[in-house]
């Protein structure tokens, strides 16, 4: 013990002295000017800019459109080892007993990598990517109010998946004395107070991590809307992927600190002998109460931007204005308030008071109505348009419909009697899947796509992203519609096996729609082999975009300020340098 | 490499900072270090991150020098440090003394806190008076 900290301070030393050296030489090359006035931004605008080369670029950039670009660059590697994850677990499925893991202990630990990734590694940082690169251009801004903030906000992201991952590195180096965390996305207490594995704390403490990332991100969001508008953008003509920001913004301020706070309980509890949720101290219901008042919130806060992406894009190529732009931002704002009343209906099975239960149905069944209104509004703007079948319309297109089946199975659980029979089953995991994959991933995929030549002044190969989007319908089509079935079927979800009782569930239906949700699972897994392979390769030899509005906005009026910025840069850049993320060479350059 | 260009076409101010990164390696490497009760990495963490803000801060302009804020952060680290020491052993010295010697990893975790809190502080009484000439915190 006292030989291993001795190590780790000699480490730390030659680290800091790292540091130190580092910084100082940055120093050196950064021509910097103290800021004198009230603004919190980032130098003297006198001055010359510059970027210095390679790496150092990456690693010291506060500039949001760099920064965008990195969290999508993280999101993308996030979502291959939650992908990864997924996979192994639905192999493993295909036949009712344990044959293809070392044990259930591995299941648990996947399924527990997999839902964090996804939603905290993958989810938020994929709309971070989109928010950071185009809410300021949207909103005519220098960059974000406080770069450097911003700056942080990245930079937390890859030590927390690292310490989210670490069980699975630290197993084999440790002989399995410290594991992959095997408590789930939603960290159950006791289960999850008392399982010993210090793995479980190295994820704690990731995911704490990834939570002050978010919730510096929204406050920067908040304030660079409210006060770095450029004069011609009011309310009143702010644009709805903004907006859809804006109230995600207010949400992670409210819904995170609140799970940053009970984490720190639970760390508190592992670590320091605290009881806030042991069974004979505090409550182990405790847990789920706040959990849950975060833990709903936190599912808009992953859909609204995916909706506000879509209500911008999808009007571009259906010729026509969003039909009833001001309703689509009412429902926004309902929603985000009404989201933090409803978080009840995940524990409608804990036991808890029907009549308290009951105001959470009638609340969670109320949400049905704002987002009927965005769907129907979506609807009306394609209805008599001219539309354009482009990959990102596609994109949009699945987004509706697969809200539809999402959003509808989600009233169903909304209704205590059918939760109670379909709760914990494969139902719910059918029921978030729908919305998880087949629209906020859908809204990115579109979303990647149309601002493609912006970011990287290339253009991707259009046919290719097309069977991206048809591979990837079929593929959650067929994974999450036997998902549903295998819920109806009473399958419990979270098991690694299933070898029951024929009485329970008859076992070879079971069998068989696992066996067609993991063929589904792996037509999606080709579709993203496309998506990756073509964005790869559009970035490094697509056809260089000339044109400053290359999806022909300009016939239909629909032509909008991120473009108009793009064209500014073609226009003051060299014809090969088209936006400042390619050179060219393939590079992932500098200027 | 270090090869400097101007940007075209955009706004002006140098966009670098070397700050960010390490705020957030310090914080959780620091955050890792008291929770596994692994005493170098919690102090190692903590200085870092104490230096970090001060140097950020200094940076952005909304300080002249870093020390004041490093001298402040090292503060806030001893009482934290003393919070958690005094929560196992009570307010007297001789108790919070004699826990020095103790195998108690809370108790240890909480003199590691302190421990960071006190090396900032060197660094800034340093930092302070040794310097006026170089810009590391
Ligand atoms: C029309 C709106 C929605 C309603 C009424 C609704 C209702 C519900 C209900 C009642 C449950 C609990 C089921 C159970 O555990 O027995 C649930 C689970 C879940 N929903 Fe929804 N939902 C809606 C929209 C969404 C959206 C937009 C998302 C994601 C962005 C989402 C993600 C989830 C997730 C992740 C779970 C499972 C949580 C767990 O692990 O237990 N839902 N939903
Ligand atoms: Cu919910």
């Amino acid at each position: 013990m006292a030989g291993e900290q001795l190590a780790l301070t000699v480490l730390m030393g030659v680290f800091l002295v790292g540091v130190v050296t580092l910084v100082s030489r940055m120093e050196n090359l950064r021509a910097y000017t103290p800021l004198v006035s009230g603004d919190a931004g980032y130098g003297d605008s006198t001055a010359t800019s510059h970027k210095p080369s390679g790496l150092i670029r990456w690693l010291t950039t506060v500039d949001h459109k760099d920064i965008g670009i990195l969290y999508g660059i993280y999101a993308t590697i996030a979502f291959v080892w939650g992908g990864l994850a997924v996979m192994l677990m639905r192999v493993e499925l295909t036949t009712p007993a344990l044959n293809v893991l070392g044990g259930t202990g591995t299941y648990n630990g996947l399924l527990t990598s997999h839902g964090i990734t996804m939603l905290f590694l993958f989810g938020t940082p994929i709309i971070a990517a989109f928010s950071n690169y185009f809410i300021p251009l949207l909103i005519g801004a220098d960059d974000m109010a406080f770069p450097r903030i911003n700056g942080i906000a990245f930079w937390l992201l890859p030590p927390a998946a690292l310490l989210i991952w670490a069980g699975f590195f630290l197993d084999p180096l440790t002989g399995g004395a410290v594991g992959a965390a095997e408590t789930s996305w939603t960290m159950y207490t006791p289960l999850s107070a008392e399982q010993a594995n210090p793995g479980v704390d190295l994820m704690l403490l990731g995911l704490h991590l990834s939570g002050i990332s978010a919730t510096m991100g929204a406050i920067n969001f908040i304030v660079t809307i409210f006060t770095e508008r450029s004069p011609d953008v009011n309310w009143a003509n702010l644009d709805i992927f903004s907006w859809t920001i804006l109230t995600q913004s207010a949400l992670i301020l409210f819904a995170f600190p609140l799970l940053g706070s009970a984490l720190i309980m639970l760390l508190l509890d592992r670590n320091f002998q605290t009881a806030f949720f042991a069974v004979d101290g505090g409550s182990p219901i405790l847990w789920q109460h706040l959990f849950w008042f975060f833990g709903h919130p936190e599912v808009y806060i992953l859909v609204l931007p995916p909706m506000g992406l879509v209500s911008w894009i999808l009007p571009k190529f259906s010729g026509r204005k969003l039909f009833g732009y001001k309703f689509v931002i009412y429902s926004t704002l309902a929603i985000g308030v009404l989201s933090f009343g409803v978080w009840a209906h995940h524990m409608f099975s804990s036991g808890i008071d029907p009549r308290i239960r009951a105001s959470f149905m009638a609340v969670s069944l109320a949400i049905a109505i704002p987002s009927a209104v965005k769907t129907f509004n979506w609807i009306a703007t394609m209805w008599n348009g001219n539309i354009r079948l482009t990959a990102p319309m596609l994109f949009c297109i699945g987004f509706v419909a697969n809200f539809v089946i999402g959003g509808i199975t989600g009233v169903f659980l909304a209704a205590i009697p059918i939760d109670l029979v379909l709760h914990d089953t494969y139902y719910v995991v059918g029921h978030f899947h729908w919305i998880v994959m087949g629209m906020i991933a859908f809204a990115g995929f579109g979303a990647i796509y149309y601002w493609f030549p912006i970011v990287t002044g290339k253009m991707y190969q259009k046919r290719l992203a097309k069977m991206h989007f048809w591979i990837s319908e079929i593929g959650v089509a067929v994974t999450f519609f036997a998902m549903l079935l295998l819920g109806y079927l009473g399958m419990p979800r979270r098991y690694a096996t299933y070898e029951f009782n024929g009485l329970i569930a008859p076992l070879a239906q079971v069998t068989t729609l696992h066996q067609v949700a993991t063929i589904g699972a792996f037509i999606i897994m080709l579709g993203q082999l496309i998506w990756v392979w073509n964005l790869t390769q559009s970035y490094l030899e697509g056809p260089v975009v000339e044109d400053e509005d290359p999806w022909n906005l300009k016939e239909t009026g629909q032509y909008s300020r991120e473009f108009e910025w793009f064209g500014e840069q073609l226009d003051t850049t060299d014809e090969d340098t088209p936006a400042l993320a390619a050179d060219g060479s393939g590079e992932p350059s500098d200027d | 490499m270090a090869q400097e260009e101007p940007e075209a076409g955009a706004s002006g101010p140098a966009k670098v900072s070397a700050w960010p990164l390490f705020v957030a390696l310090g914080l959780a490497v620091g955050e890792v270090g008291v929770v596994m009760a692994l005493y170098p990495l919690a102090i190692g963490g903590l200085v870092l991150f104490a230096g970090s803000i001060a140097g950020i801060l200094t940076e952005a302009g909304y300080t002249e020098r870093p020390w004041r804020t490093l001298t402040a952060l090292s503060g806030v680290f001893v009482a934290l440090g003393l919070v958690v020491v005094v929560t196992r052993t009570g307010t007297s010295f001789g108790a919070i003394e004699s826990a020095l010697a103790s195998t108690d990893t809370i108790v240890l975790r909480g003199f590691s806190i302190v421990g960071a809190g006190i090396v900032a502080l060197a660094a800034s009484i340093a930092g302070g008076s040794v310097t006026d000439a170089g810009p590391a915190a």
